[in-house]
């Protein structure tokens, strides 16, 4: 976007106001993805604030070459993923030796482990009516998860994708099948609990 | 239909609000880490053909630079360059005119606009009606009815110029809108001295060539014409330039001002400057905006007039490096404006493409509404600000007769030794500007040595 490149053109320049229009405009959407991934507000807020922290830190020598949208959902991508695998890493410290449970493989924080109907704090982030959505999309792997997000939800290319994950775009592709069809399957196989009850 | 049929739309409608708390968080940072930072340079949004604009489809918003172009011409090009006086009679006739401590006149300024659509046939008409007050006192009000014929639409803006407090304020009654702009010092300084007046178009036209056109009538007054096609007068921004000031044979104080220019093949404009009140009585209040509760800033922050500085035009120049990845092919305004509808149109082109791939179904067909077109619109009128300053800069060296030569068309981005930008800053001196956008003084020699070198 046009308008993009002026904000980083004052940007680039120490501009505060540009800087603010720039985190006014994709707040809301990077703390949504980070949620969304992360399956938690607290976590997502902190993940917003880190990369906006090192975007600032970033001013006199950052350069967009693409969309600034898509760069900073990156960031948050990223981001979000370190904060997954360290909470994956204390979680097997916590857990010892004892079994973990199949959920703990989606590297959720272990406080909102569990499928969602153990999960009400999955659904409450998003509403009622994407209930079963939020549910659905917590049980996904978390690689499968990122990817679906950053291509639906983003808008980012399997390209870009796969750029900043450093992976082939097959990988990122295929794991956006199989997100797709799990998510399918999940919410079909939900629609059709609800309707046999 | 069942959930998963609709995964996507559903995914796209995930929506979380940032808390109160990040946004201290994070606008906290940025106070921090930014504390020493410059002032924002927003957008010069030139109001008069703001509700024009709006009203115009969003495939036809390239119109909306020509537009300003218009204004621009208008409205600033008397903020440009000292001039000598050396015209004897019109050397009276400005005496006269300084005299008065205030006075009023009306303009009407009559625009035809090609559109960028590939179909020449295809303009927008649009005329501005301008009833001005000008105080020594007290600032500038302007008063601007337009009305666009092909929609048959008008709109009213008021904008009061206050000089003394670096700041001019618009007001746009049919929107429930207002903007306020501020001045940097170099143009309050242009603003003081030049005020945007006939003072200012006399001095104007005596730094051209002119002939005398002798006596004539005007409204039963006889009066004495003066006329010029020197393309100095619009700062070399227009083509085939016709200008004439009728001024009354006893008083010396104008009395008719007519003005004809074209600009490349897209737009033609004609105004006529007629009504002069002198000496009329005025009030501080006259030039005091009042803003009804129920009008809202057209923008949050206040707007700047773009600077016309050397140091303002290297950065517009960077920007459009920026933004394109080469430099504009030229720097007059119409054509800075045509290059940058065709970035814009690939940006729109680039955006329905990925739209499309993504979720056809979803976008609302026809035309955009008026929320969206003015978002366009305002995003387009902000990135053109740096692009101003570098044309506005260019128009004050033609003005000032500086002898600009522009190699936007040949020199790129990595041509360090090659001339991008050059003019005259004294007898034999010249002022260089390089593809790499490094400066230095250099003698007339030196320029011709490198000149001779530069790709033809």
């Amino acid at each position: 976007m046009l308008q993009d490149k002026l904000l980083i053109w004052k940007f680039n320049r120490g501009n505060k106001d540009a800087l603010r229009y720039i985190y006014e405009k994709y707040k809301d959407d990077l703390v949504t993805l980070a949620a969304a991934l992360l399956t938690d507000v607290s976590s997502a807020e902190d993940v917003v604030h880190d990369v906006f922290v090192s975007f600032i830190e970033s001013r006199s020598r950052f350069r967009l070459t693409g969309s600034l949208k898509g760069y900073l959902a990156t960031c948050v991508a990223n981001n979000a993923r370190n904060k997954n695998k360290a909470g994956r890493r204390q979680q097997t410290a916590a857990l010892d030796n004892r079994n973990i449970p199949a959920s703990a493989r989606t590297g959720l924080p272990l406080r909102k482990q569990g499928s969602g109907s153990q999960c009400p704090d999955v659904a409450a982030m998003f509403g009622e009516e994407l209930r079963r959505l939020s549910w659905s999309l917590a049980e996904l792997p978390y690689e499968q998860r990122e990817v679906l997000l950053l291509h639906i939800y983003s808008g980012m290319r399997f390209r870009a994708i796969a750029r900043s994950q450093a992976v082939s775009i097959n990988t990122v592709q295929g794991r956006y099948r199989y997100a797709l069809d799990k998510l399918r399957s999940m919410l079909d196989g939900e629609a059709k609990n609800e309707t046999s009850r | 239909m069942r959930p998963a049929d609709n995964i996507h739309n559903q995914i796209k409608k995930l929506q979380l609000k940032a808390s109160a708390d990040l946004d201290k968080r994070v606008h906290d940072e940025i106070s921090q880490a930014l504390a020493h930072s410059e002032k924002i340079e927003p957008a010069h949004a030139e109001l008069t053909a703001w509700r024009t604009i709006m009203k115009s489809r969003m495939t036809k918003w390239a119109a909306a630079a020509a537009v300003i172009i218009i204004a621009v011409i208008v409205g600033i090009n008397h903020f440009i360059g000292p001039v000598n006086v050396t015209s004897v009679a019109l050397a009276d006739v400005l005496e006269r005119i300084e005299q008065a401590q205030a006075f009023m006149y009306k303009m009407r300024v009559t625009t035809s606009v090609g559109m960028f659509t590939g179909k020449p046939a295809e303009t927008i008409e649009i005329e501005m009606d301008y009833t001005i007050t000008i105080s020594n006192e007290y600032g500038m009000k302007w008063e601007t009815e337009t009305t666009d014929h092909n929609t048959g639409k008008t709109m009213t803006q008021i904008m009061y110029i206050r000089p003394g407090q670096k700041a001019a304020i618009m007001i746009m009654p049919e929107m429930k809108k207002y903007m306020q702009m501020e001045f940097d010092d170099d143009l309050v300084a242009r603003t003081k001295k030049q005020n945007n007046d006939p003072r200012e178009m006399i001095k104007q036209i005596m730094g051209c060539q002119y002939t005398e056109l002798g006596r004539s009538v005007i409204d039963g007054k006889e009066v004495e014409g003066f006329h010029t096609t020197d393309p100095a007068m619009f700062a070399g921004m227009g083509e085939n330039i016709k200008y004439t000031l009728w001024v009354d044979a006893k008083s010396w104080l104008p009395v008719r001002c007519e003005m004809d220019f074209k600009m490349g093949e897209q737009m033609q404009a004609s105004s006529v400057i007629y009504d002069y009140q002198w000496d009329i009585p005025v009030a501080a209040s006259d030039f005091e905006p009042t803003i009804p509760e129920d009008y809202t800033p057209l923008s949050s922050e206040a707007i700047r007039m773009p600077s016309m500085s050397e140091e303002a035009a290297i950065e517009g120049l960077k920007f459009f490096v920026e933004l394109s990845g080469q430099y504009p092919k030229k720097l007059d305004m119409l054509n800075l404006a045509m290059e940058f509808a065709e970035l814009k149109k690939k940006e729109l082109a680039e955006l329905k493409k990925g739209e499309a791939s993504k979720d056809a179904g979803r976008k609302s067909k026809g035309e955009p509404n008026q929320v969206e077109l003015e978002k366009v619109i305002k995003e387009t009128m902000e990135t053109m600000q740096p692009i101003q300053s570098l044309s506005l800069f260019y128009m004050s060296l033609v003005q000032g007769k500086k002898e600009p030569v522009y190699y936007g068309e040949s020199v790129g981005p990595n041509d360090a030794d090659k001339v991008l930008l050059r003019w005259k800053v004294s007898e034999g001196q010249y002022r260089v500007v390089f593809g790499d956008l490094t400066t230095v003084d250099i003698t007339a020699e030196k320029l011709a040595e490198i000149e001779e070198l530069q790709p033809k």
